[in-house]
């Protein structure tokens, strides 16, 4: 225990392991909260069912691998499409309810799907999970092929760095999602297809008087945001190298709108940069040394992060990137 | 067929429709015709079940019974998107700008045909989804231009005064391309200048094109001067229709306004 009342070591940060980590988890972050911010940004659909959809991108794809006997690269496509249809699924009867019971109804499905992987013990492994023993290294797991992938990534980059990060593959990985994403969303977002979208999000009524068909809109939108949280999915079944119903818990859902809020609402950049910041904050407080236990440290991390969100919340309501007027003029 | 040439070809066609909430019947069995180019004028005492009947016709609330022909064809029971899609387009009684977005943007959700919509198109034939926006644009600037409303094109709508507004949703509503406009309360609210302006547009619109409207409005003198023909309410029924001299003159009329239900 320190001697002093509060010090902070900077040490950590000049790490390139610790950023790899920050970075690695703000990623999958920021590619679940992009989803986020179409529906909540962009369409007026507050989608609190984000982890169920990593939940069900990431169990489809290891349980198509280890049950279904399909390639990795093979299940990855599938998995999307199985998580978007559930999606759609999901969306048919709920986006026609009120924006408050259709955040219900999906907070709900998320928990369903994680209480059913938690007892569905011959598919999903139950509490014990799918994961994947790094000594035995014989049997099957369903990261084999994206292990021997980064491998040879890493055996190709030690050509110029000697001792290469291990998450590096991963990161690249990631991050060019996230980038494609942004550049994809904003592209979408600024045809008659987004302008359909925003007009939804102003007023239901008014876009449906204008003839358009605004639930299918919705599930578009529902459905694109299944498969970004598919793609998280991936990602963090991939970090982790296990797949455990623990790590789809509301939470994740709800650390994903604190990105939201801290990127800005109605900002596709304003989410990178939202996840990198919440995630360095939550992180970087774990090198707080106070002098009390260190449980009450870590508990305490999540207090210091919860101030300077309400901080940030009090100087700047609209967030980083979003925009004063429209968050106004939106009520 | 036949009853669109009897009432000397409707555009509209509204027969026995009602709308019932629990036990009250806000609409009972209403039946009216409005023909091609005309100005209707939609009055009646308050709960007459003005808003409640146009409502039902356009889809945004589910008629219990009826039929609503437009140019013969039944619409009754289709969504309100489709509705407005055969040519059918309504306002609100509250302006329903689309605050947080650029009043141009707000004229260009509104046009029809627009291949950008589909997201498949989006990335199959961006080419067309452009020229289109392109189009769009003009038409959407050429409209504000028309209203007055050009030099605000790129402000937010929520930033527009309440008469603002009821220029931009009319002038929104024309961007779809409708061939009949339903309009509830289009003078509520709004200073007599823009009421006179908007009252021309409506004039203009229907010498020009041939336009058809139907108003709710509760001001006489505009229902008087502006109108070809007026329809009555009262208690969910149509209790008088014909010229605004006419209907001024009905003892049904007086007495619904005046005295207890027709």
């Amino acid at each position: 225990m320190s001697p002093l009342p509060l010090a902070f070591t900077l040490e950590a940060f000049t790490n390139f392991g610790f950023w790899s980590g920050v970075l690695v988890v703000a990623g999958i972050y920021a590619v679940v909260s992009l989803g986020l911010q179409l529906n909540v940004g962009y369409t007026g659909i507050v989608n609190f069912g984000q982890a169920g959809f990593m939940a069900v991108g990431g169990y489809s794809m290891a349980i198509l691998v280890l049950e279904a006997g399909l390639s990795f690269w093979l299940a990855l496509p599938a998995a999307v499409s199985i998580t978007m249809a559930f999606g759609v699924l999901i969306g048919l009867p709920s986006l026609r309810l009120r924006a408050d019971y259709f955040a219900i109804v999906t907070l709900a499905t998320a928990e369903v799907v994680r209480l059913a992987a938690q007892n569905a013990r011959g598919l999903t492994g139950g509490n014990k999970g799918l994961y994947c023993e790094f000594e035995a290294a014989s049997q099957t797991c369903f990261d084999d092929s994206w292990r021997s992938l980064s491998d040879s990534i890493l055996g190709f980059v030690e050509n110029f760095w000697a001792d290469p990060e291990p998450l590096l593959p991963l990161l690249i990985a990631i991050w060019t999602t996230v980038l494609v994403a942004i550049l994809g969303l904003g592209y979408v977002q600024g045809t008659p297809w987004g302008r359909v979208l925003r007009a939804i999000r102003e007023d239901e009524d008014a876009a449906r008087a204008l003839g358009k068909n605004t639930l299918l809109y919705k599930l578009q939108s529902l459905a694109i945001s299944a498969l970004l949280g598919a793609l998280a999915g991936f990602f963090l079944a991939l970090f982790l190298a296990t797949i455990h119903p623990d790590d789809y818990e509301p939470i994740v859902t709800f650390f994903a709108f604190g990105v939201l809020i801290l990127g800005g609402l109605a900002s596709y950049r304003g989410v990178a940069i939202g996840a990198i910041l919440l995630w360095t904050l939550l992180e970087g407080t774990r090198f707080v040394e106070l002098p009390i236990s260190e449980e009450k440290t870590a508990a305490l991390r999540f207090a210091i992060v919860g101030v300077v969100l309400i901080v940030l919340m009090a100087f700047r309501p609209q967030g980083m990137f979003g925009k004063r007027q429209e968050m106004v003029l939106g009520d | 067929m036949a009853t669109e040439a009897d009432r000397g070809g409707a555009l509209l066609d509204v027969e026995g429709v009602v709308k019932r909430f629990g036990g009250i019947r806000a609409v009972d069995g209403a039946s009216f015709g409005v023909a091609a180019g005309s100005i209707v004028a939609l009055i009646g005492p308050n709960g007459a079940g003005k808003t409640t009947l146009f409502n039902a016709i356009t889809g945004f609330q589910r008629a219990d019974r009826g039929s609503v022909r437009l140019a013969g064809e039944e619409v009754l029971g289709l969504p309100a998107y489709a509705v407005a899609r055969r040519g059918m387009v309504r306002t609100f009684q509250i302006t329903r700008a689309l605050a947080a977005m650029p009043v141009v943007d707000n004229m260009m959700l509104a046009a029809p045909a627009q291949p950008g919509e589909r997201f498949r198109n989006l990335l199959l034939h961006p080419r067309a989804v452009r020229g289109r926006e392109r189009e769009v644009r003009e038409e959407a600037i050429e409209l504000l231009e028309v209203f007055g409303l050009r030099d605000l094109a790129g402000d937010y709508a929520g930033t527009l005064s309440g008469g603002q507004r009821k220029l931009l949703e009319l002038a929104r509503a024309l961007m779809a391309q409708p061939k009949l406009l339903l309009l509830d309360e289009p003078m509520a609210g709004i200073n007599p200048t823009l009421g006179r302006r908007l009252l021309d547009h409506m004039q203009r619109l229907r010498r020009e094109r041939g336009m058809t409207f139907l108003f709710v409005e509760h001001d006489m003198d505009v229902v008087m001067g502006h109108s070809d023909r007026v329809i009555v309410m009262a208690a969910g029924r149509v209790i008088a229709e014909g010229e605004p001299r006419q209907v001024r003159e009905d003892p049904a009329v007086v007495d619904a306004y005046l005295g207890g239900a027709a």
